[in-house]
């Protein structure tokens, strides 16, 4: 377990100006735990954007060209007309390609998910709390030596409820 | 308490979130295992049909020349329809920031799964020898012939099962986070079992991070794939050369139904979810209010749509269109014909009341008049297209054998089977956001309070 003050807080909004703050004074290796998406707190850990996205760019093009290979590719390796059609008929293959882009898009994008956030994990973190899933926000700062004084009396100010020194 | 008062304005702490949505998560009372003993005798009388058929062979149905078509397609664009509300209330409002959704955004979904899986079943059960399902598949086989991708039927193949995959991988990611609320109040295996599910979130900021992100993307793309879905489903028909069905107008037309069918099962389903569970604080009066609002449009859309149909058929001075469509209202079906029509135009009209869109009574039977009235609107189109085509010599009447009927009604057990083990193991509202929708409401009272 790595050295450092853990403290947990009750509001969203108390929680961002415990970060800024704690930023400000130099404690940039925070955890953050939030029982709720907040935009907020990524903002105050000057977080922007996510490579899921990526990753989801990559499935959809990835569809899309599979559902051109399976369509005009099996067309054309048993060419048999069928319905007076042409055998590589475009308006009808667009479903295809539209159904597997969709499809690999969701599937990429939920294991783009699992990587970035490194998950599945059998043991949880130290850090973690069960009341993190309820409602309480908690902010733990990596510091050691003189340092973890310092982090323990910024907790303090920014109106911490509970402060756990690890050391 | 007169808790069918409880107003929208009682705000619960973040705590209170927790424990009202997880308390039905517990153990199962007598009256839950009494619902679910109904479903799994509906669930025999089901199986005990379908296997008969298959061990008698198709012609225990009711299906013969002319129509081929009868309660099984029928019944499955119907669930298909159902499943509608479920993507539309979770990925388009939730892309319209529209806050009301949170509440009742994962019953829908959840809905939206059991809906496919009961759809799924009812072209299987359909083709009669059912070890051939796997011709619809895309493999390789000996011959080397593939599916013919220009069909309607194949891409109906693609656009359910994709649909199914998407509502179950969008569900699934929303439960996670609310897996972990669950795994930190249980102990034993249950605690072994929500951790595994939630993959062991503990929401940090990187988790909720790419969450949020890939959360966004799935209801991006969930958006046009609702759309999708019923618009190739009605090209089923649609492509076809069969008087009723041959028209441009079916895509919208369908879908539209199928938003108006969804939302009224999503109405059938909490309002006694809602009494039953305890949730009048979370699903309030405004939620089903704007889900009614919902119902009218997409009622006269459908209205406008039947009208549609009956001046294009006139307007295309196509006898043999014009015939099928007088007989449609006048003929031998003309009883479920105006059945649809009272059910899904005529009723919906209530709704244009406020007192009515507020009564939970008066709302519960009107979704019930739309859930019969949208099933009979896809038994008369296919049903009345396929009984009167265009040789007189080749028209003929279906009647439903015992067996269809006995399958119809298994499948609303089905999907209730399943619909009630989910109540029980799974928070059926979004917890985390509806802590998140609380959370910004504290902070905005709180400063409300401070100037």
């Amino acid at each position: 377990m790595s050295s450092g003050v853990l403290g947990q807080y009750d509001t969203l909004y108390g929680t961002v100006e415990a970060i800024e703050t704690l930023r400000a004074a130099g404690h940039t290796e925070l955890e953050v735990f939030s029982p709720i998406p907040s935009p907020e707190i990524e903002e105050a850990m000057d977080i922007h954007s996510s490579p899921v996205r990526i990753w989801a760019l990559v499935g959809g093009i990835t569809g899309c060209t599979l559902g051109v290979l399976l369509t005009a590719g099996t067309a054309l390796g048993y060419p048999l007309v069928t319905q007076g059609k042409p055998i590589v008929s475009f308006p009808p293959f667009v479903v295809f390609m539209f159904e597997l882009t969709v499809l690999l898009t969701g599937i990429f994008g939920l294991v783009a998910l699992l990587v970035h956030t490194r998950r599945p994990v059998i043991n949880l973190d130290p850090n973690y709390r069960a009341s993190f899933s309820v409602d309480r926000w908690g902010v733990f700062v990596s510091a050691d030596g003189d340092r973890i004084g310092e982090a323990e009396n910024l907790v303090r100010e920014t109106g911490a409820l509970d402060i756990e020194v690890q050391s | 308490m007169a808790t069918a008062e409880v107003d929208v304005h009682v705000h619960p702490t973040l705590a209170d979130a927790n424990r009202d949505i997880t308390r039905p998560i517990s153990k199962p009372n007598k009256r839950f295992f009494l619902l679910l003993g109904i479903t799994v005798l509906g669930l025999g009388l089901m199986f005990g049909a379908w296997f008969y058929q298959i061990g008698a062979g198709i012609g225990v149905a009711g299906i013969t020349h002319p129509v081929f078509w009868g309660v099984y397609i029928t019944t499955f664009v119907f669930w298909v329809g159902i499943a509608h509300s479920g993507t539309l209330i979770s990925a388009i409002l939730y892309l319209f920031r529209s806050g009301w959704r949170t509440t009742i955004n994962r019953t829908a979904e959840a809905m939206t799964i059991f809906a496919v899986m009961t759809a799924g079943l009812f072209p299987l059960i359909h083709l009669g020898r059912v070890w051939y399902f796997y011709y619809l598949m895309p493999y390789p086989s000996q011959r080397q012939i593939w599916p013919d991708f220009r069909s309607p039927l194949v891409m109906d193949v693609f656009a359910v099962s994709t649909y199914l995959t998407i509502s179950a991988l969008f569900w699934y990611t929303g439960l996670i986070p609310d897996m972990a609320i669950l795994r930190d109040k249980a102990k034993g295996w249950a605690y072994k079992i929500y951790g595994a599910l939630s993959l062991g979130w503990q929401g940090t900021v990187s988790e909720w991070r790419h969450y949020r992100r890939i959360y966004l993307y799935m209801a991006g793309i969930a958006t046009p794939l609702v759309l999708s879905v019923h618009s190739v489903v009605s090209w089923d028909f649609a492509l076809s050369i069969v008087p009723g069905w041959h028209s441009t107008i079916f895509a919208p037309y369908f879908v539209a139904g199928a938003i108006f069918s969804g939302v009224a099962m999503v109405i059938t389903i909490m309002i006694p979810m809602r009494w039953a569970f305890g949730l009048e604080a979370y699903i309030t009066k405004d939620h089903f209010e704007n889900m009614s609002k919902l119902i009218l449009l997409t009622s006269t859309i459908v209205g406008y749509s039947y009208a549609t149909e009956f001046f294009i058929a006139y307007y295309s001075a196509d006898p043999i269109e014009i015939e099928s469509f007088r007989w449609r209202a006048l003929g031998a079906y003309a009883l479920p014909f105006w059945a649809m029509v009272f059910c899904n135009v005529v009723v919906p009209q209530a709704l244009w009341f406020r007192k009515i869109r507020r009564s939970l009574p008066a709302l519960f039977a009107l979704t019930i008049f739309v859930n019969i009235g949208m099933w009979y609107e896809r038994f008369v189109i296919i049903v009345t297209s396929l009984a009167h085509e265009y040789e007189p010599g080749g028209w003929g009447l279906y009647t439903p054998s015992w067996v269809e009927i006995s399958i119809l009604i298994g499948s609303f057990c089905w999907f209730f089977f399943w619909f009630l083990l989910f109540s029980r193991s799974l928070p059926t509202i979004s917890i985390a956001e509806v802590k998140e929708h609380l959370a910004h409401e504290h902070a905005h009272a709180e400063e409300g309070s401070h100037e």
